[in-house]
């Protein structure tokens, strides 16, 4: 009787001490979430669509979020989009015009064969990447609306390459 | 002898602390909730007649069937403005990718010419339920599937419509 007691005992100070360290796990969690969605993450990106500005095989870069929430990306800022074409994909990209700016397009993607020249419309950024001749960017898919920018690239990270 | 200033200072100092982590830690876990299970959010306007009235509604939205690609034709949507960024409008989801939309590009004028549209990979079709009085996506074309914010399933405010969308 005496020993079941104390098997109780040992097990609510058990449950106790697991429920109260994954607490701290979870809140520390949310921390990482909230600095990661509202200030600054680290990112990794790849591809060769911005060359040379960025490696091909990856590179790890700090991105912040505080400037797009603020309205604060401009022409020439490397950002990272939401694909227009894929949801699930995040592309890294350098804003070449912003609302109400004039682009020209020569030929290829969406708008045939011909060089046009068009305002950017409203709430909406041009976007291209640094290499032209590997980038699916603003040329193929229009221009992206500025709901579906989600950091700022600030500064790379360096000693990742071996 | 009482307590010094020094000690009474200190535990004072030490008291709003704890609070004020308390409010942070709640804080915290509100922000992760609305932003990965659900979110109550406020609709007026227009738009979305007779579904919800002009004064203003208030309905839970839910961030889990986005995440996970639920989401299908005929749901009510909370979506980023492509217009304006710092705007989330409510409308219906009316199309998906590879759907052809056909709409009157003016509803009010009678034997107006349509328009077919056929809605481009990773983008959704949105339109309001009171079609004369909504900027969507005859306006403004379809939109990329990343700009939707959650899907609207209850509706919590005013009481007499308590109940699911």
């Amino acid at each position: 009787m005496l020993s079941q007691k104390l098997r109780l005992q040992q097990w609510r100070s058990t449950a106790k001490n697991v429920a109260d360290r994954a607490l701290i796990v979870a809140k520390f969690l949310c921390f990482l979430h909230i600095a990661d969605t509202y200030l600054c993450a680290p990112t990794l990106v790849h591809g060769p669509s911005m060359l040379p500005t960025l490696n091909m095989r990856g590179d790890v870069v700090l991105t912040e979020r505080v400037s797009h929430r603020i309205g604060n990306v401009g022409v020439g800022d490397v950002v990272l989009v939401v694909s227009p074409e894929n949801p699930r994909k995040m592309i890294t990209k350098r804003v070449k015009a912003r609302e109400g700016d004039r682009v020209s397009v020569f030929g290829d993607g969406i708008w045939g064969d011909v060089s046009r020249s068009f305002v950017v419309p409203k709430g909406h950024v041009w976007v291209q990447g640094d290499n032209p001749y590997q980038s699916r960017d603003s040329r193929i898919f229009g221009p992206v609306p500025y709901g579906l920018i989600k950091g700022r690239v600030f500064l790379r990270e360096l000693g990742i390459h071996t | 002898m009482g307590p010094s200033n020094f000690q009474l200072w200190g535990s004072f100092a030490k008291e709003a602390m704890d609070a004020s982590m308390l409010v942070v830690n709640f804080f915290c876990f509100l922000q992760v909730t609305r932003t990965y299970i659900f979110n109550a959010a406020s609709v007026s306007g227009p738009s979305m007649l007779p579904t919800f009235s002009l004064s203003g509604e208030i309905v839970l939205v839910d961030r889990i069937s986005l995440r996970l690609g639920k989401i299908s034709r005929g749901d009510i949507v909370l979506v980023r403005s492509p217009e304006n960024p710092r705007k989330v409008i409510t409308k219906r989801l009316i199309g998906i990718e590879g759907d052809r939309m056909t709409f009157a590009v003016d509803p009010r004028r009678v034997g107006d010419d349509r328009k077919t549209v056929t809605v481009p990979k990773g983008h959704v079709w949105v339109q309001g339920d009171n079609v004369y009085e909504s900027r969507d996506s005859r306006t403004f074309g379809a939109v990329p599937y990343a700009l939707l914010q959650g899907r609207v399933f209850w509706r919590v405010w005013p009481l007499e419509d308590f109940g699911a969308l």
